[in-house]
């Protein structure tokens, strides 16, 4: 058997006329398509690197930090010289030293549950543009109000407990009433009333002072278009302070 | 940029004019399939123009473009062994001289191993060493593959055509 013959045999193979054209045209056009393609992808990751920025400014707030809502939280609280100061809450904790010296020593339990609260001072404000309302859900304990009444009001218990004025506090000789009103574990609040409303803080703790896990206070906020964003805080436990930190 | 088309335009045709039919036969006597083998081509020549290799010499570029081919083959008939054989009748549009049809057959239908290493031996005149490199396999191996590709041709030849050749 002359196996040369194969090479007779498979070099008289060819390619019909229309297919060589075709391969041509094809390779051709795809070669252009890569060269394109490869040239737009450089484009197009400089456009995503810009698009990226742009996007991401407005969520740097003013310490450089990402913001992850469109708006800023401030906890307000009274400082040791009885001045009140406020902080911004960020991923960076915010150290507030507890105010709870004067009502705490003259305190008197109505009712409730509040034996294991450690009543703060503590109050957050919302700022930021086009908002409607704020609604402020803490995952343990409670959101409280001080108020004042009248030695009528102070006798009348129903009315007391109605209020949910379940804590009285008491200046001796004074005639001046303040109770802590219990506003509960959830609020929300009109943006431009939140002057109106100073609810704090009530941190439930195990008897000792000492506060439990970490506590969430989730900050939802309602924007005029509808659309809402919601930021999470942690409050957590420093000797005789709290931090406050964004989650 | 127009430039930049122009030359690809070039260098399309200049491959596909200077080894499309080699190729071609390559393929389709690996594949047994005109629309297999002409797909085989075109993603070679397509490789070939975007990886822009450089080559020593033309011997090197045409060792190239057959090692992209073969391998090419490789894997579609790995992924698609199903496929209808090219008929006896249909080789007369590819290789116009009727008395190579009988022993294109017969080689079309060896196993892919055997009638790669008779292609590259015989059609393209490559020594053992060289399809060795080309195959990435042990010149031992294309010995082997030889032997057995010249006895099952010689074998299934002699079955059809007692007089042989």
């Amino acid at each position: 058997m002359d196996f040369e013959k194969i090479k007779d045999a498979v070099t008289s193979i060819e390619m019909s006329k229309a297919m060589e054209d075709r391969i041509k045209k094809n390779i051709g056009k795809k070669k252009s398509i890569q060269v394109n393609y490869i040239r737009w992808i450089s484009v197009a990751c400089a456009f995503g690197i810009l698009l990226s920025i742009m996007i991401g400014m407005p969520y740097l707030n003013k310490n450089g930090e990402i913001q992850v809502a469109n708006f800023a939280i401030t906890a307000y609280a009274l400082s040791d010289d009885g001045k009140q100061f406020n902080t911004a809450i960020t991923s960076e904790k915010a150290t507030i030293e507890l105010a709870t010296e004067d009502r705490v020593g003259a305190l008197l339990s109505i009712s409730g549950s509040g034996a294991n609260l450690i009543f703060t001072d503590v109050r957050l404000k919302i700022t930021g543009e086009q908002i409607e309302s704020i609604t402020y859900t803490l995952s343990e304990g409670k959101f409280i109000e001080d108020v004042t009444f009248t030695s009528k009001e102070y006798v009348d218990k129903e009315w007391l407990r109605s209020e949910k004025i379940n804590f009285i506090t008491t200046e001796p000789g004074s005639g001046k009433y303040q109770g802590i009103k219990e506003v509960g574990s959830t609020y929300t609040v009109n943006y431009n009333e939140q002057e109106k409303h100073k609810y704090a803080l009530a941190i439930p703790h195990d008897g000792n002072e000492v506060i439990g896990d970490d506590m969430i206070i989730k900050v939802n906020v309602k924007y005029t278009d509808g659309n809402s964003e919601q930021q999470d805080i942690v409050v957590t436990q420093e000797s005789n302070s709290i931090s406050l930190r964004l989650n | 940029m127009l430039q930049q088309a122009w030359s690809d335009e070039l260098d399309a045709k200049r491959i596909v004019d200077t080894y499309g039919n080699m190729l071609f036969s390559i393929c389709l006597v690996i594949l047994c399939n005109e629309k297999d083998a002409e797909d085989a081509v075109q993603d070679t020549f397509i490789t070939y123009l975007t990886k822009s290799p450089t080559f020593n010499d033309p011997e090197h570029e045409k060792a190239w473009l057959i090692t992209i081919a073969t391998n090419r083959c490789k894997n579609m008939r790995r992924y698609n062994f199903i496929r209808k054989h090219i008929d006896i009748n249909d080789l007369q549009l590819y290789s116009k001289n009727d008395k190579n049809h009988d022993l294109l057959d017969h080689l079309m239908r060896l196993p892919t191993k055997h009638k790669v290493v008779l292609l590259l031996y015989y059609v393209e005149g490559y020594k053992v060493d060289e399809i060795a490199k080309i195959l990435t396999i042990t010149t031992s191996a294309v010995k082997k593959r030889l032997q057995r590709g010249r006895e099952l041709l010689r074998e299934r030849y002699r079955k059809e055509n007692e007089y042989g050749f």
